[in-house]
Protein backbone atom coordinates (compact mmCIF):
# COMPACT_ATOMS: atom_id res chain seq x y z
CA UNK A 1 0.00 0.00 0.00
CA UNK A 2 2.79 2.36 0.96
CA UNK A 3 4.67 1.62 -2.26
CA UNK A 4 1.70 2.60 -4.42
CA UNK A 5 1.26 5.93 -2.69
CA UNK A 6 4.99 6.67 -3.06
CA UNK A 7 4.91 6.05 -6.80
CA UNK A 8 1.73 8.09 -7.06
CA UNK A 9 3.43 10.94 -5.21
CA UNK A 10 6.39 10.65 -7.57
CA UNK A 11 4.28 10.70 -10.75
CA UNK A 12 2.24 13.61 -9.42
CA UNK A 13 5.36 15.63 -8.68
CA UNK A 14 6.67 14.86 -12.19
CA UNK A 15 3.37 16.14 -13.58
CA UNK A 16 3.58 19.34 -11.54
CA UNK A 17 7.23 19.87 -12.55
CA UNK A 18 6.35 19.43 -16.23
CA UNK A 19 3.44 21.84 -15.94
CA UNK A 20 5.62 24.50 -14.28
CA UNK A 21 8.40 23.93 -16.81
CA UNK A 22 5.95 24.21 -19.71
CA UNK A 23 4.50 27.41 -18.33
CA UNK A 24 7.90 29.06 -17.80
CA UNK A 25 9.46 27.84 -21.03
CA UNK A 26 6.49 28.59 -23.28
CA UNK A 27 5.28 31.78 -21.68
CA UNK A 28 8.37 33.83 -20.88
CA UNK A 29 9.07 34.95 -24.50
CA UNK A 30 5.34 35.60 -24.89
CA UNK A 31 5.45 37.70 -21.72
CA UNK A 32 8.43 39.58 -23.11
CA UNK A 33 6.57 40.26 -26.38
CA UNK A 34 3.52 41.46 -24.49
CA UNK A 35 5.48 43.80 -22.23
CA UNK A 36 7.53 45.01 -25.21
CA UNK A 37 4.30 45.98 -26.96
CA UNK A 38 3.29 48.02 -23.89
CA UNK A 39 6.64 49.83 -23.55
CA UNK A 40 7.20 53.27 -25.04
CA UNK A 41 10.16 53.65 -27.41
CA UNK A 42 12.75 54.60 -24.75
CA UNK A 43 12.18 51.27 -22.96
CA UNK A 44 12.67 48.94 -25.97
CA UNK A 45 16.42 48.44 -25.46
CA UNK A 46 17.20 50.38 -22.25
CA UNK A 47 20.47 50.57 -20.32
CA UNK A 48 19.12 48.45 -17.45
CA UNK A 49 16.68 45.56 -17.76
CA UNK A 50 13.06 46.66 -17.49
CA UNK A 51 11.40 43.46 -16.27
CA UNK A 52 8.00 45.11 -16.67
CA UNK A 53 6.97 48.30 -18.51
CA UNK A 54 7.76 51.27 -16.26
CA UNK A 55 5.37 53.55 -18.14
CA UNK A 56 2.86 51.15 -19.75
CA UNK A 57 0.84 52.59 -22.62
CA UNK A 58 -1.08 51.38 -25.65
CA UNK A 59 0.65 53.80 -28.04
CA UNK A 60 2.33 50.97 -29.97
CA UNK A 61 -1.06 49.58 -30.96
CA UNK A 62 -2.30 52.88 -32.42
CA UNK A 63 -0.21 52.83 -35.67
CA UNK A 64 -1.60 49.37 -36.43
CA UNK A 65 -5.15 50.63 -36.80
CA UNK A 66 -4.99 54.37 -37.51
CA UNK A 67 -3.55 56.25 -40.46
CA UNK A 68 -0.36 58.24 -39.92
CA UNK A 69 -2.15 61.54 -40.62
CA UNK A 70 -4.85 60.81 -38.01
CA UNK A 71 -2.17 60.12 -35.41
CA UNK A 72 -0.32 63.33 -36.25
CA UNK A 73 -3.60 65.26 -35.94
CA UNK A 74 -4.15 63.72 -32.52
CA UNK A 75 -0.63 64.69 -31.55
CA UNK A 76 0.45 61.16 -30.56
CA UNK A 77 3.26 60.91 -33.12
CA UNK A 78 6.34 63.07 -33.22
CA UNK A 79 9.63 63.24 -35.09
CA UNK A 80 10.99 59.99 -36.49
CA UNK A 81 7.77 58.13 -35.81
CA UNK A 82 6.31 59.87 -38.84
CA UNK A 83 8.30 57.34 -40.88
CA UNK A 84 6.02 54.45 -39.89
CA UNK A 85 4.34 52.60 -42.79
CA UNK A 86 0.61 52.30 -43.50
CA UNK A 87 -1.84 50.66 -41.10
CA UNK A 88 -1.77 46.92 -40.58
CA UNK A 89 -5.51 46.47 -41.22
CA UNK A 90 -4.99 45.42 -44.84
CA UNK A 91 -2.31 42.90 -43.92
CA UNK A 92 -4.48 41.40 -41.16
CA UNK A 93 -7.48 40.91 -43.48
CA UNK A 94 -5.16 39.54 -46.19
CA UNK A 95 -3.56 37.10 -43.77
CA UNK A 96 -7.00 35.89 -42.69
CA UNK A 97 -8.24 35.45 -46.28
CA UNK A 98 -5.07 33.79 -47.55
CA UNK A 99 -4.58 31.69 -44.43
CA UNK A 100 -8.13 30.34 -44.38
CA UNK A 101 -8.36 29.95 -48.17
CA UNK A 102 -5.00 28.21 -48.43
CA UNK A 103 -5.77 25.94 -45.48
CA UNK A 104 -9.16 24.94 -46.92
CA UNK A 105 -7.65 24.18 -50.34
CA UNK A 106 -4.75 22.27 -48.83
CA UNK A 107 -7.01 20.25 -46.53
CA UNK A 108 -9.41 19.37 -49.37
CA UNK A 109 -6.88 18.12 -51.89
CA UNK A 110 -4.56 16.68 -49.25
CA UNK A 111 -7.22 14.70 -47.38
CA UNK A 112 -8.78 13.20 -50.50
CA UNK A 113 -5.36 12.17 -51.79
CA UNK A 114 -4.31 10.79 -48.40
CA UNK A 115 -7.48 8.69 -48.23
CA UNK A 116 -6.92 7.29 -51.72
CA UNK A 117 -3.31 6.48 -50.83
CA UNK A 118 -4.17 4.90 -47.50
CA UNK A 119 -7.18 2.82 -48.53
CA UNK A 120 -6.74 2.11 -52.24
CA UNK A 121 -2.93 2.27 -52.31
CA UNK A 122 -3.23 4.81 -55.13
CA UNK A 123 0.21 5.56 -56.49
CA UNK A 124 1.75 2.65 -54.60
CA UNK A 125 4.43 3.20 -51.97
CA UNK A 126 6.28 5.74 -54.02
CA UNK A 127 3.73 8.55 -54.42
CA UNK A 128 3.54 9.66 -50.77
CA UNK A 129 7.31 9.95 -50.77
CA UNK A 130 7.20 11.92 -54.02
CA UNK A 131 5.02 14.51 -52.30
CA UNK A 132 7.35 14.63 -49.31
CA UNK A 133 10.31 15.41 -51.56
CA UNK A 134 8.52 18.61 -52.50
CA UNK A 135 9.25 19.93 -49.00
CA UNK A 136 12.93 19.00 -49.37
CA UNK A 137 13.50 21.36 -52.26
CA UNK A 138 15.08 24.56 -50.88
CA UNK A 139 12.41 27.27 -51.12
CA UNK A 140 14.70 29.54 -53.16
CA UNK A 141 15.05 26.86 -55.83
CA UNK A 142 11.33 26.66 -56.40
CA UNK A 143 10.63 30.39 -55.91
CA UNK A 144 12.76 31.59 -58.85
CA UNK A 145 10.90 29.47 -61.44
CA UNK A 146 7.56 30.13 -59.73
CA UNK A 147 8.17 33.86 -60.14
CA UNK A 148 8.96 33.32 -63.84
CA UNK A 149 5.86 31.16 -64.27
CA UNK A 150 3.56 33.54 -62.40
CA UNK A 151 4.80 36.66 -64.18
CA UNK A 152 4.16 34.88 -67.49
CA UNK A 153 0.63 33.96 -66.43
CA UNK A 154 0.15 37.52 -65.19
CA UNK A 155 0.39 38.75 -68.77
CA UNK A 156 -2.79 36.78 -69.51
CA UNK A 157 -4.72 38.18 -66.56
CA UNK A 158 -3.53 40.22 -63.56
CA UNK A 159 -5.41 37.89 -61.17
CA UNK A 160 -2.96 35.12 -62.15
CA UNK A 161 0.10 37.34 -61.77
CA UNK A 162 2.27 38.66 -58.97
CA UNK A 163 0.68 40.30 -55.92
CA UNK A 164 -2.68 38.58 -56.45
CA UNK A 165 -4.80 36.93 -53.77
CA UNK A 166 -5.71 34.01 -56.03
CA UNK A 167 -2.10 33.07 -56.69
CA UNK A 168 -1.25 33.37 -52.99
CA UNK A 169 -4.15 31.06 -52.05
CA UNK A 170 -2.95 28.53 -54.63
CA UNK A 171 0.60 28.67 -53.29
CA UNK A 172 -0.59 28.47 -49.68
CA UNK A 173 -2.64 25.45 -50.70
CA UNK A 174 0.35 23.90 -52.41
CA UNK A 175 3.25 24.38 -49.99
CA UNK A 176 1.78 22.73 -46.86
CA UNK A 177 0.09 19.94 -48.86
CA UNK A 178 2.81 17.30 -48.24
CA UNK A 179 2.19 17.82 -44.52
CA UNK A 180 -1.53 17.25 -44.96
CA UNK A 181 -0.96 14.10 -46.99
CA UNK A 182 1.51 12.63 -44.52
CA UNK A 183 -0.31 13.54 -41.33
CA UNK A 184 -3.76 12.55 -42.62
CA UNK A 185 -2.40 9.30 -44.03
CA UNK A 186 -1.08 8.36 -40.60
CA UNK A 187 -4.46 9.19 -39.04
CA UNK A 188 -6.30 7.11 -41.67
CA UNK A 189 -3.90 4.21 -41.08
CA UNK A 190 -4.88 4.17 -37.40
CA UNK A 191 -8.49 3.33 -38.31
CA UNK A 192 -9.02 -0.42 -38.74
CA UNK A 193 -9.84 -1.50 -42.30
CA UNK A 194 -12.74 -3.57 -40.93
CA UNK A 195 -14.75 -0.38 -40.46
CA UNK A 196 -14.55 0.39 -44.20
CA UNK A 197 -15.50 -3.15 -45.07
CA UNK A 198 -18.45 -3.13 -42.69
CA UNK A 199 -19.73 0.15 -44.16
CA UNK A 200 -19.43 -1.16 -47.73
CA UNK A 201 -21.30 -4.36 -46.82
CA UNK A 202 -24.03 -2.32 -45.13
CA UNK A 203 -24.69 -0.53 -48.41
CA UNK A 204 -22.51 2.57 -48.35
CA UNK A 205 -20.85 3.60 -51.59
CA UNK A 206 -17.13 4.44 -51.40
CA UNK A 207 -18.08 8.13 -51.31
CA UNK A 208 -20.52 7.84 -48.41
CA UNK A 209 -18.09 5.55 -46.56
CA UNK A 210 -15.53 8.32 -46.80
CA UNK A 211 -17.86 11.19 -45.92
CA UNK A 212 -20.14 9.62 -43.31
CA UNK A 213 -18.00 6.94 -41.68
CA UNK A 214 -14.29 7.67 -41.96
CA UNK A 215 -14.17 11.48 -41.84
CA UNK A 216 -16.07 11.71 -38.53
CA UNK A 217 -13.62 9.18 -37.07
CA UNK A 218 -10.56 11.30 -37.95
CA UNK A 219 -12.08 14.55 -36.68
CA UNK A 220 -9.23 15.00 -34.19
CA UNK A 221 -6.66 14.40 -36.92
CA UNK A 222 -8.39 16.84 -39.25
CA UNK A 223 -8.48 19.48 -36.53
CA UNK A 224 -4.80 19.08 -35.63
CA UNK A 225 -3.69 19.08 -39.28
CA UNK A 226 -5.82 22.12 -40.13
CA UNK A 227 -4.42 24.03 -37.16
CA UNK A 228 -0.92 23.13 -38.21
CA UNK A 229 -1.42 24.13 -41.85
CA UNK A 230 -3.06 27.37 -40.79
CA UNK A 231 -0.08 28.20 -38.58
CA UNK A 232 2.36 27.43 -41.42
CA UNK A 233 0.48 29.75 -43.78
CA UNK A 234 -0.07 32.39 -41.13
CA UNK A 235 3.63 32.64 -40.31
CA UNK A 236 5.07 32.24 -43.81
CA UNK A 237 7.49 35.03 -44.66
CA UNK A 238 9.49 33.91 -47.69
CA UNK A 239 6.68 33.28 -50.18
CA UNK A 240 4.77 36.41 -49.21
CA UNK A 241 7.94 38.54 -49.34
CA UNK A 242 8.73 37.43 -52.89
CA UNK A 243 5.22 37.29 -54.40
CA UNK A 244 3.36 40.19 -52.77
CA UNK A 245 3.99 43.86 -53.38
CA UNK A 246 1.24 46.07 -52.03
CA UNK A 247 -2.25 44.57 -52.47
CA UNK A 248 -1.77 41.12 -50.98
CA UNK A 249 0.82 41.75 -48.24
CA UNK A 250 0.49 39.60 -45.14
CA UNK A 251 1.26 40.15 -41.46
CA UNK A 252 4.89 38.86 -41.55
CA UNK A 253 5.69 41.18 -44.46
CA UNK A 254 4.02 44.06 -42.63
CA UNK A 255 6.16 43.30 -39.56
CA UNK A 256 9.22 43.50 -41.81
CA UNK A 257 8.11 47.00 -42.84
CA UNK A 258 8.62 48.21 -39.27
CA UNK A 259 12.38 47.96 -39.67
CA UNK A 260 12.50 51.48 -41.07
CA UNK A 261 15.32 53.81 -42.05
CA UNK A 262 14.91 55.40 -38.61
CA UNK A 263 15.53 52.12 -36.78
CA UNK A 264 13.68 49.01 -35.69
CA UNK A 265 10.27 49.81 -34.22
CA UNK A 266 10.37 46.83 -31.82
CA UNK A 267 7.32 47.91 -29.83
CA UNK A 268 5.09 48.13 -32.88
CA UNK A 269 6.41 44.81 -34.20
CA UNK A 270 5.63 43.20 -30.84
CA UNK A 271 2.16 44.78 -30.84
CA UNK A 272 1.39 43.30 -34.26
CA UNK A 273 2.87 39.98 -33.11
CA UNK A 274 0.45 39.95 -30.17
CA UNK A 275 -2.49 40.85 -32.45
CA UNK A 276 -1.41 38.05 -34.81
CA UNK A 277 -1.53 35.55 -31.93
CA UNK A 278 -5.25 36.10 -31.35
CA UNK A 279 -6.69 34.15 -34.35
CA UNK A 280 -4.33 31.20 -33.93
CA UNK A 281 -4.99 30.91 -30.20
CA UNK A 282 -8.74 31.10 -30.90
CA UNK A 283 -8.28 28.29 -33.44
CA UNK A 284 -6.25 26.29 -30.91
CA UNK A 285 -8.97 26.65 -28.25
CA UNK A 286 -11.58 25.65 -30.83
CA UNK A 287 -9.91 22.31 -31.61
CA UNK A 288 -9.39 21.45 -27.92
CA UNK A 289 -12.70 19.59 -27.72
CA UNK A 290 -11.62 17.19 -30.48
CA UNK A 291 -8.56 16.10 -28.52
CA UNK A 292 -10.30 13.41 -26.50
CA UNK A 293 -9.00 10.07 -25.44
CA UNK A 294 -9.57 6.92 -27.50
CA UNK A 295 -12.12 8.22 -29.95
CA UNK A 296 -12.14 4.96 -31.98
CA UNK A 297 -12.58 2.99 -28.78
CA UNK A 298 -14.96 0.07 -29.20
CA UNK A 299 -15.47 0.42 -32.94
CA UNK A 300 -14.06 -3.03 -33.62
CA UNK A 301 -14.41 -5.96 -31.26
CA UNK A 302 -12.77 -9.36 -31.45
CA UNK B 1 -21.10 5.31 -68.36
CA UNK B 2 -22.96 7.17 -65.68
CA UNK B 3 -21.35 10.00 -63.80
CA UNK B 4 -22.32 8.47 -60.49
CA UNK B 5 -20.13 5.45 -61.28
CA UNK B 6 -17.20 7.58 -60.20
CA UNK B 7 -18.54 7.57 -56.67
CA UNK B 8 -19.63 3.93 -56.62
CA UNK B 9 -16.87 1.78 -58.08
CA UNK B 10 -13.88 1.69 -55.74
CA UNK B 11 -11.20 1.80 -58.46
CA UNK B 12 -12.78 4.84 -60.09
CA UNK B 13 -13.40 6.51 -56.74
CA UNK B 14 -9.74 6.09 -55.92
CA UNK B 15 -8.77 7.82 -59.17
CA UNK B 16 -11.29 10.59 -58.54
CA UNK B 17 -9.86 11.26 -55.10
CA UNK B 18 -6.34 11.65 -56.44
CA UNK B 19 -7.29 14.00 -59.30
CA UNK B 20 -7.36 17.34 -57.36
CA UNK B 21 -3.87 16.85 -56.01
CA UNK B 22 -2.60 15.96 -59.47
CA UNK B 23 -4.10 19.10 -61.01
CA UNK B 24 -2.59 21.40 -58.40
CA UNK B 25 0.80 19.69 -58.39
CA UNK B 26 1.15 19.68 -62.15
CA UNK B 27 0.08 23.24 -62.74
CA UNK B 28 1.86 24.95 -59.89
CA UNK B 29 4.82 22.72 -59.09
CA UNK B 30 5.86 20.55 -62.02
CA UNK B 31 6.35 23.31 -64.59
CA UNK B 32 8.44 25.46 -62.21
CA UNK B 33 10.36 22.33 -61.23
CA UNK B 34 11.26 21.62 -64.85
CA UNK B 35 12.38 25.27 -65.13
CA UNK B 36 14.58 24.80 -62.05
CA UNK B 37 16.48 22.03 -63.81
CA UNK B 38 16.89 24.03 -66.98
CA UNK B 39 18.02 27.20 -65.19
CA UNK B 40 20.40 25.12 -63.06
CA UNK B 41 22.22 24.16 -66.24
CA UNK B 42 22.61 27.71 -67.57
CA UNK B 43 24.80 30.55 -66.41
CA UNK B 44 21.78 32.86 -66.15
CA UNK B 45 22.46 36.19 -64.44
CA UNK B 46 19.49 38.53 -64.91
CA UNK B 47 21.62 41.68 -65.05
CA UNK B 48 23.43 40.27 -68.13
CA UNK B 49 20.62 38.44 -69.92
CA UNK B 50 17.15 39.54 -68.75
CA UNK B 51 15.37 36.38 -69.92
CA UNK B 52 16.44 32.91 -68.90
CA UNK B 53 16.23 31.48 -72.42
CA UNK B 54 18.89 33.91 -73.58
CA UNK B 55 21.40 32.56 -71.06
CA UNK B 56 24.17 30.26 -72.20
CA UNK B 57 23.58 26.55 -71.62
CA UNK B 58 26.55 25.17 -69.71
CA UNK B 59 25.36 21.66 -68.85
CA UNK B 60 26.74 20.20 -65.61
CA UNK B 61 29.52 22.78 -65.25
CA UNK B 62 27.58 24.52 -62.45
CA UNK B 63 27.44 21.28 -60.51
CA UNK B 64 31.18 20.69 -60.87
CA UNK B 65 31.92 24.14 -59.40
CA UNK B 66 29.97 23.49 -56.17
CA UNK B 67 32.71 21.77 -54.08
CA UNK B 68 34.93 24.80 -54.70
CA UNK B 69 32.42 27.14 -53.03
CA UNK B 70 33.87 27.25 -49.49
CA UNK B 71 30.99 29.26 -48.04
CA UNK B 72 28.52 26.70 -49.40
CA UNK B 73 30.36 23.79 -47.76
CA UNK B 74 30.81 25.64 -44.44
CA UNK B 75 27.20 26.82 -44.17
CA UNK B 76 25.94 23.37 -45.15
CA UNK B 77 27.97 21.79 -42.34
CA UNK B 78 26.72 24.43 -39.88
CA UNK B 79 23.10 23.83 -40.86
CA UNK B 80 23.57 20.09 -40.38
CA UNK B 81 24.94 20.81 -36.90
CA UNK B 82 21.85 22.90 -36.09
CA UNK B 83 19.59 20.05 -37.26
CA UNK B 84 21.59 17.48 -35.31
CA UNK B 85 21.20 19.46 -32.08
CA UNK B 86 17.71 20.94 -32.43
CA UNK B 87 15.70 17.97 -33.70
CA UNK B 88 16.67 15.48 -30.95
CA UNK B 89 16.20 18.10 -28.23
CA UNK B 90 12.82 19.13 -29.61
CA UNK B 91 11.83 15.49 -29.93
CA UNK B 92 12.72 14.58 -26.34
CA UNK B 93 11.11 17.71 -24.88
CA UNK B 94 7.95 17.47 -26.99
CA UNK B 95 7.49 13.74 -26.51
CA UNK B 96 8.08 13.90 -22.75
CA UNK B 97 5.70 16.82 -22.44
CA UNK B 98 3.02 15.02 -24.46
CA UNK B 99 3.41 11.79 -22.46
CA UNK B 100 3.06 13.54 -19.10
CA UNK B 101 0.37 16.02 -20.13
CA UNK B 102 -1.79 13.33 -21.76
CA UNK B 103 -2.85 12.28 -18.23
CA UNK B 104 -6.16 13.43 -16.84
CA UNK B 105 -5.75 16.35 -14.48
CA UNK B 106 -7.59 19.56 -13.71
CA UNK B 107 -6.85 22.36 -16.17
CA UNK B 108 -5.33 19.99 -18.77
CA UNK B 109 -7.01 21.79 -21.66
CA UNK B 110 -5.53 25.16 -20.73
CA UNK B 111 -2.03 23.71 -20.27
CA UNK B 112 -2.20 21.93 -23.63
CA UNK B 113 -3.10 25.16 -25.43
CA UNK B 114 -0.34 27.07 -23.61
CA UNK B 115 2.14 24.37 -24.64
CA UNK B 116 1.45 25.00 -28.34
CA UNK B 117 1.40 28.80 -28.15
CA UNK B 118 5.10 29.23 -29.15
CA UNK B 119 4.39 27.62 -32.52
CA UNK B 120 1.64 30.20 -33.14
CA UNK B 121 4.01 33.13 -32.84
CA UNK B 122 5.02 34.56 -36.21
CA UNK B 123 8.70 33.47 -36.67
CA UNK B 124 9.91 36.99 -37.47
CA UNK B 125 8.50 38.25 -34.18
CA UNK B 126 10.17 35.29 -32.45
CA UNK B 127 13.44 36.39 -34.04
CA UNK B 128 13.13 39.98 -32.83
CA UNK B 129 11.94 39.00 -29.35
CA UNK B 130 14.75 36.47 -28.86
CA UNK B 131 17.18 39.10 -30.08
CA UNK B 132 15.83 41.56 -27.49
CA UNK B 133 15.97 38.87 -24.80
CA UNK B 134 19.64 38.11 -25.44
CA UNK B 135 21.00 41.65 -25.83
CA UNK B 136 23.48 42.62 -23.04
CA UNK B 137 20.79 44.48 -21.08
CA UNK B 138 18.13 41.90 -21.85
CA UNK B 139 16.45 39.62 -19.28
CA UNK B 140 18.58 36.50 -19.94
CA UNK B 141 21.89 38.21 -19.32
CA UNK B 142 20.52 40.03 -16.26
CA UNK B 143 19.06 36.83 -14.85
CA UNK B 144 22.32 34.91 -15.23
CA UNK B 145 24.21 37.78 -13.60
CA UNK B 146 21.69 37.87 -10.77
CA UNK B 147 22.26 34.17 -10.01
CA UNK B 148 26.01 33.92 -10.52
CA UNK B 149 26.92 37.33 -9.16
CA UNK B 150 28.78 38.38 -12.32
CA UNK B 151 28.71 42.09 -12.97
CA UNK B 152 29.69 42.20 -16.66
CA UNK B 153 26.84 41.67 -19.11
CA UNK B 154 27.11 38.59 -21.34
CA UNK B 155 27.60 39.47 -25.02
CA UNK B 156 25.69 36.61 -26.60
CA UNK B 157 25.92 37.93 -30.15
CA UNK B 158 29.67 38.62 -30.02
CA UNK B 159 30.72 35.04 -29.33
CA UNK B 160 30.33 32.60 -32.28
CA UNK B 161 29.32 29.64 -30.10
CA UNK B 162 26.89 31.59 -27.91
CA UNK B 163 25.32 33.22 -30.99
CA UNK B 164 24.74 29.81 -32.56
CA UNK B 165 23.29 28.61 -29.26
CA UNK B 166 20.76 31.45 -29.06
CA UNK B 167 19.55 30.58 -32.56
CA UNK B 168 19.19 26.93 -31.59
CA UNK B 169 17.29 27.97 -28.47
CA UNK B 170 14.89 30.10 -30.49
CA UNK B 171 14.30 27.23 -32.92
CA UNK B 172 13.74 24.78 -30.05
CA UNK B 173 11.32 27.18 -28.38
CA UNK B 174 9.37 27.71 -31.57
CA UNK B 175 9.10 24.12 -32.80
CA UNK B 176 8.95 21.84 -29.74
CA UNK B 177 5.16 22.43 -29.82
CA UNK B 178 5.01 20.82 -33.27
CA UNK B 179 6.33 17.54 -31.82
CA UNK B 180 4.07 18.01 -28.80
CA UNK B 181 0.99 18.50 -31.00
CA UNK B 182 1.69 15.37 -33.07
CA UNK B 183 2.24 13.22 -29.98
CA UNK B 184 -0.54 14.58 -27.80
CA UNK B 185 -3.02 13.72 -30.57
CA UNK B 186 -1.40 10.32 -31.26
CA UNK B 187 -1.14 9.31 -27.61
CA UNK B 188 -4.72 10.35 -26.93
CA UNK B 189 -5.90 8.44 -30.00
CA UNK B 190 -4.20 5.17 -28.95
CA UNK B 191 -6.64 2.31 -28.33
CA UNK B 192 -6.98 1.95 -24.56
CA UNK B 193 -7.64 -1.82 -24.41
CA UNK B 194 -4.03 -3.05 -24.73
CA UNK B 195 -2.77 -0.42 -22.28
CA UNK B 196 -5.41 -1.22 -19.66
CA UNK B 197 -4.80 -4.94 -20.19
CA UNK B 198 -1.11 -4.42 -19.49
CA UNK B 199 -1.89 -2.54 -16.26
CA UNK B 200 -4.37 -5.23 -15.17
CA UNK B 201 -1.74 -7.91 -15.77
CA UNK B 202 0.52 -6.02 -13.38
CA UNK B 203 2.92 -4.31 -15.79
CA UNK B 204 4.63 -1.20 -14.45
CA UNK B 205 4.21 2.21 -16.04
CA UNK B 206 7.68 2.09 -17.60
CA UNK B 207 7.23 -1.42 -18.97
CA UNK B 208 3.82 -0.59 -20.48
CA UNK B 209 5.32 2.51 -22.06
CA UNK B 210 8.24 0.62 -23.60
CA UNK B 211 6.53 -2.56 -24.70
CA UNK B 212 2.94 -1.48 -25.44
CA UNK B 213 2.81 2.24 -26.27
CA UNK B 214 6.11 2.77 -28.10
CA UNK B 215 5.48 0.09 -30.78
CA UNK B 216 2.07 1.62 -31.48
CA UNK B 217 3.64 5.08 -31.81
CA UNK B 218 6.27 4.02 -34.35
CA UNK B 219 4.61 5.77 -37.30
CA UNK B 220 4.07 9.15 -35.59
CA UNK B 221 7.64 9.04 -34.25
CA UNK B 222 9.07 8.50 -37.74
CA UNK B 223 6.82 11.16 -39.27
CA UNK B 224 7.64 13.72 -36.59
CA UNK B 225 11.39 13.16 -36.93
CA UNK B 226 11.41 13.25 -40.72
CA UNK B 227 9.14 16.30 -41.11
CA UNK B 228 10.95 18.23 -38.40
CA UNK B 229 14.41 17.46 -39.85
CA UNK B 230 13.32 18.64 -43.29
CA UNK B 231 11.88 21.87 -41.90
CA UNK B 232 14.76 22.52 -39.50
CA UNK B 233 17.18 22.27 -42.41
CA UNK B 234 15.43 25.30 -43.92
CA UNK B 235 16.06 27.56 -40.89
CA UNK B 236 16.63 31.05 -42.20
CA UNK B 237 14.43 33.77 -40.66
CA UNK B 238 15.77 33.35 -37.12
CA UNK B 239 19.51 33.76 -37.87
CA UNK B 240 18.73 36.42 -40.44
CA UNK B 241 16.97 38.61 -37.89
CA UNK B 242 18.95 37.75 -34.76
CA UNK B 243 22.53 37.78 -36.05
CA UNK B 244 22.48 38.43 -39.83
CA UNK B 245 24.74 35.36 -40.00
CA UNK B 246 27.33 36.91 -37.71
CA UNK B 247 29.64 37.33 -35.93
CA UNK B 248 31.65 36.72 -39.09
CA UNK B 249 29.89 33.85 -40.80
CA UNK B 250 29.45 31.81 -37.61
CA UNK B 251 25.63 31.57 -37.82
CA UNK B 252 25.28 31.66 -41.59
CA UNK B 253 22.93 28.85 -42.71
CA UNK B 254 22.65 27.18 -46.09
CA UNK B 255 19.32 28.83 -46.93
CA UNK B 256 20.78 32.26 -46.24
CA UNK B 257 23.66 31.40 -48.55
CA UNK B 258 21.25 30.38 -51.31
CA UNK B 259 19.15 33.51 -50.79
CA UNK B 260 22.16 35.82 -50.96
CA UNK B 261 23.64 34.01 -53.92
CA UNK B 262 20.31 34.34 -55.77
CA UNK B 263 18.98 37.76 -54.80
CA UNK B 264 22.13 39.64 -53.77
CA UNK B 265 24.71 38.33 -56.26
CA UNK B 266 22.05 37.38 -58.85
CA UNK B 267 23.69 34.07 -59.73
CA UNK B 268 20.39 32.37 -60.57
CA UNK B 269 21.87 29.51 -62.57
CA UNK B 270 24.51 28.56 -60.01
CA UNK B 271 22.02 28.89 -57.10
CA UNK B 272 19.62 26.51 -58.78
CA UNK B 273 22.40 24.00 -59.33
CA UNK B 274 23.31 24.21 -55.63
CA UNK B 275 19.68 23.84 -54.57
CA UNK B 276 19.24 20.79 -56.79
CA UNK B 277 22.35 19.18 -55.34
CA UNK B 278 20.94 19.61 -51.83
CA UNK B 279 17.57 18.37 -53.04
CA UNK B 280 18.97 15.16 -54.57
CA UNK B 281 21.10 14.45 -51.49
CA UNK B 282 18.08 14.86 -49.24
CA UNK B 283 15.93 12.63 -51.45
CA UNK B 284 18.48 9.84 -51.21
CA UNK B 285 18.90 10.20 -47.43
CA UNK B 286 15.15 10.51 -46.92
CA UNK B 287 14.44 7.44 -49.05
CA UNK B 288 16.45 5.27 -46.66
CA UNK B 289 15.28 7.09 -43.52
CA UNK B 290 11.61 6.60 -44.41
CA UNK B 291 12.00 2.92 -45.29
CA UNK B 292 10.10 1.66 -42.22
CA UNK B 293 7.18 3.91 -43.17
CA UNK B 294 6.86 2.94 -46.80
CA UNK B 295 6.78 -0.79 -46.12
CA UNK B 296 3.21 -0.71 -44.78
Amino acid sequence: MKKISTSKFLSNSILILVIIGTLLFALFPIYWTLTMSLKPAVEWAPAVTHWWPWNPSLENYLPLFFERQTLIDWGVLQGWQEAIPDTAIKSITNSLILGIGGTALSMFIGTTAAYAMSRYKAGGNFMPYLFLTFRMLPPIAIMIPIVIWISTLGLIHPALGMDSHLVMILLYGLFPMPFVIWLMRSFFEEIPKEIDEAALIDGCTPLTTFLRVILPLVKAGLAVTALFVFILNWSDFMVALIITRRLAITIPVQIGLYSTDYGFLYGIMAALGIVALIPTIAFGLLIQRYLVRGFTFGAVKG
Amino acid sequence: MALSDWFRIPEKFSTLMIIPVQIVMNFTAMIPFALTWYVGMTNWQPQITPFFWEAQFVGIQNFLKIPGDDLFVASLARTLLIVAVCVPVEFLLGFGQAYVLSRNFRGRQAIRVIAIVPMMMVPIVTGYVFYLMFIPTGPVSSFINLITGRTEPILFFADPNLALMTIMLADIWQWTPFIFLIFISSILALPQDPINAAYVLGASRGYTFRRVMLPMLKTPIMIALILRSIECFKVMELPWIMTQGGPGYSTFTIQMHLYESAFKYLKYGFTNAQSLTIFITMIIIGWYASKPLRGG
